[in-house]
């Protein structure tokens, strides 16, 4: 991890609670995760994890509970209207259905260009101009300006939805499954599109994805999410070889992946959980993955875990996170039946 | 986990020839299925693999003639017991649908009646199809088959009481009661999470074993083909240009389509180097380009590709390949 003083985002304690019908659905319960200047930081779990929810916290598109957001170095967690616009323009938004998220009548210029009149930038002929050079910089011509959504592809619609994003000059993407409706040999397209555009223009990322694949290739970072909470935080290169938390072993398990499939040792390995994951308006005694945990003991049924850091930069809320990193049977193989 | 047995009996149960399949105005069709030919034996897993648009939906819906709308079948037949599918009548294809071949669909929450209890919407396709047999007793047994718990009381929810995952159990359940001698699964898993995807793929291959049905998958995902398919066949514009064993057709791919679509897929162990994807988009299918569908976008493609279209050759032992300058074993680069 980069040092604290280097750090763009800063979220501490975040709480996200949606309540109707007397219950209360806790959305992100106490989430805290940094991301660094220029770094990509993923976060990753099933879906209703809450992970969508915490990037729209985090831009404050959904009310918070509690908590702070900290965006180079100012409290946003508290911002009227006004200085959220101000916000805004240096952290923006890509959405995953790039069929939903265009306006089917506005031409994709006037789409772009809208971005830049609700921020107020240039007059008339700037920002005709920059809607031009946003559509080069994504990888499509400045002359599709005058065609309306439905004449492109999926994946230009998601180059259009990035251009979109990049308008107001950002320093922080928040990316909600940018390639999860798209074609396979567009996906690379686009990953790739995203990474150009870090290099070239500096860029953070908070990666929201549950392809633990798509999240490897692309982040330095990550998080995995269970139930509104942080479960393991890992650098990228760490967590695919030592995975310490079970429901970290249990998803790269389940992932169909080529390699792993044709070599001979990774068909017997696939960890198949029970059960689905529990609706987050029960609160769960002890650890809140114990229900469909393969390696649960009685403890983990009464003591909540700790979130700790178990070696450097690597954290961990599983009662036996410290086993689990030295554990024989890393990767991909089965735990012993208990 | 998953055993595939290495031979699976040597028995078509479905033959499709030719399938050529079109929709919209004669003048101008969308030929969405063009010269497709397969077959699937016994108690065998045979994938077909695509990216959206590729016809691959179309064509299994072919082979209980399930297709309707403008759309028309200009060439070929689907052999099923020796009879020609596309010229039942339909009382045959009353008997065809559910009793021999049933269907798996992508969204279960689409697929399922949102006012009837899961249990009696089971239960029509038991009073449909089969004689003699307890309704009740017989969902009982399907719902458990499937691995539900507490089917009793699960019997009389509604489908919006229960998860993506249960309801595509519901949907396999129903899918079996009539114990169909091939399963058609479209996309069986896409719509679910990653773990439930594991528990629904464990099921298929479970039931599979135990009541010996053939299963047609369909599906993008090249990492669940390894894992579930017997054979593949890899669709394009409506076409096959790759067949052969799965395990040996993913680590031997001839045709530069699927090289490309496998050097594409992010993986989760070896090095993260930059991925290669493959430029472009898939062609619409009503504005096909001349000679090899896919020339546009081939990374090996040279002047006479452009030409007449390449055939679907043998290449090998079960393999074959639509390609005139196929990659041959060697000569992968290293990923």
């Amino acid at each position: 991890m980069k040092n604290d003083s280097g750090s763009l985002l800063k979220v501490d304690d975040l709480r996200v609670y949606f309540r109707s019908y007397g219950q209360t659905v806790r959305a992100v319960d106490g989430v805290s995760l940094k991301v660094g200047r220029g770094e990509t930081v993923g976060l990753v779990g099933e879906s209703g994890c809450g992970k969508s929810t915490l990037g729209n916290a985090i831009l404050r598109l959904v009310d918070i509970e509690s908590g702070s957001l900290d965006f180079d170095g100012t409290d946003i967690s508290s911002f009227a209207k006004r200085r959220l616009t101000e916000f805004r323009e240096k952290a923006q938004m890509v959405f995953q259905d790039p069929f939903q998220s265009l306006n089917p009548r506005m031409t994709v210029g006037r789409a772009i260009e809208e971005v830049l009149y609700v921020h107020r930038k240039g007059d008339r002929m700037e920002r005709r101009r920059k809607v031009a050079q946003l559509l080069e910089a994504v990888g499509l011509d400045a002359s599709f300006a005058d065609r309306y959504p439905h004449e492109f592809s999926g994946g230009q619609r998601q180059r259009i939805g990035i251009a979109r994003a990049l308008a107001v000059d950002p320093v922080l993407l928040i990316a909600d499954e940018p390639v999860s409706a798209l074609d396979v040999s567009v996906q690379v397209q686009i990953l790739n599109l995203l990474k150009d555009l870090q290099k070239n223009f500096n860029l953070s990322f908070l990666f929201i994805a549950h392809d633990l694949a798509v999240v490897r290739y692309m982040c330095d970072r990550i998080l995995v999410m269970y139930l509104g909470r942080i479960v393991e935080e890992s650098p990228a290169s760490e967590l695919y070889d030592c995975a310490c938390h079970p429901y970290t072993e249990a998803l790269l398990s389940a992932i169909p992946d080529v390699d792993r499939s044709l070599s001979d040792k990774g068909k017997q390995a696939r960890i198949v959980l029970s059960g689905d994951v529990p609706s987050p308006t029960m609160v769960t005694p002890g650890c809140p993955f114990h229900q469909r945990c393969h390696r649960v003991r009685p403890e983990c049924k009464t003591n909540v875990p700790v979130f700790r850091e178990i070696s450097p930069g690597h954290f961990s809320a599983c009662h036996f996170a410290e086993e689990l990193m030295g554990k024989e049977d890393a990767g991909f193989r089965i735990p012993d039946a208990g | 986990m998953f055993d595939v047995p290495e031979t699976a009996m040597k028995n078509p149960i479905i033959e499709v020839k030719n399938l050529g399949l079109h929709f919209g105005p004669a003048s101008r069709p969308v030929r969405a299925v063009d010269g497709v030919s397969f077959s699937i034996d016994e108690g065998e897993t045979v994938a077909l693999v695509g990216e959206s648009g590729c016809g691959k939906s179309v064509t299994a819906l072919s082979l209980a003639k399930l297709v309707s709308g403008s759309s028309r079948y200009v060439s070929g037949s689907v052999m099923y017991d020796g009879k020609d599918v596309l010229q039942m009548e339909e009382s045959e294809l009353r008997w065809l649908r559910g009793n021999e071949i049933s269907f798996v669909f992508q969204e279960p929450g689409m697929s399922l009646n949102p006012v009837f209890r899961v249990g009696s919407q089971i239960a029509e396709a038991i009073r449909l199809h089969r004689k003699g047999v307890d309704v009740h007793d017989e969902v009982l047994r399907l719902l458990q088959l499937v691995g539900i718990p507490a089917p009793e009381k699960r019997m009389r929810s509604y489908p919006h009481e229960m998860s993506g995952g249960m309801q595509q159990r519901v949907m396999i359940a129903m899918a079996l009661a009539c114990q169909p001698r091939l399963l058609v699964a479209d996309e069986p898993t896409t719509a679910l999470d990653v773990t439930i995807q594991a528990q629904i793929l464990e099921l298929l291959s479970e039931l599979q074993k135990q009541l010996g049905m053939a299963i047609l998958l369909i599906t993008h995902n090249l990492g669940l083909v390894a894992d579930v398919a017997h054979s593949v066949n890899v669709m394009y514009a409506g076409r096959i240009v790759e067949r052969g064993p799965s395990r040996e057709l993913l680590r031997n791919p001839e045709h530069p389509y699927t090289h490309g679509l496998l050097a594409a897929v992010p993986r989760l162990t070896g090095s993260v180097g930059r991925l290669k994807s493959i430029d472009g988009s898939v062609p619409h299918l009503a504005q096909l380009p001349s000679g090899c569908k896919f020339h546009p976008r081939c990374p090996k493609r040279k002047p006479d590709c452009e030409g007449v279209e390449p055939e679907l050759r043998e290449s090998g032992e079960n393999r074959a390949v639509r390609c005139y300058y196929p990659v041959k074993q060697g000569q992968h680069e290293e990923r």
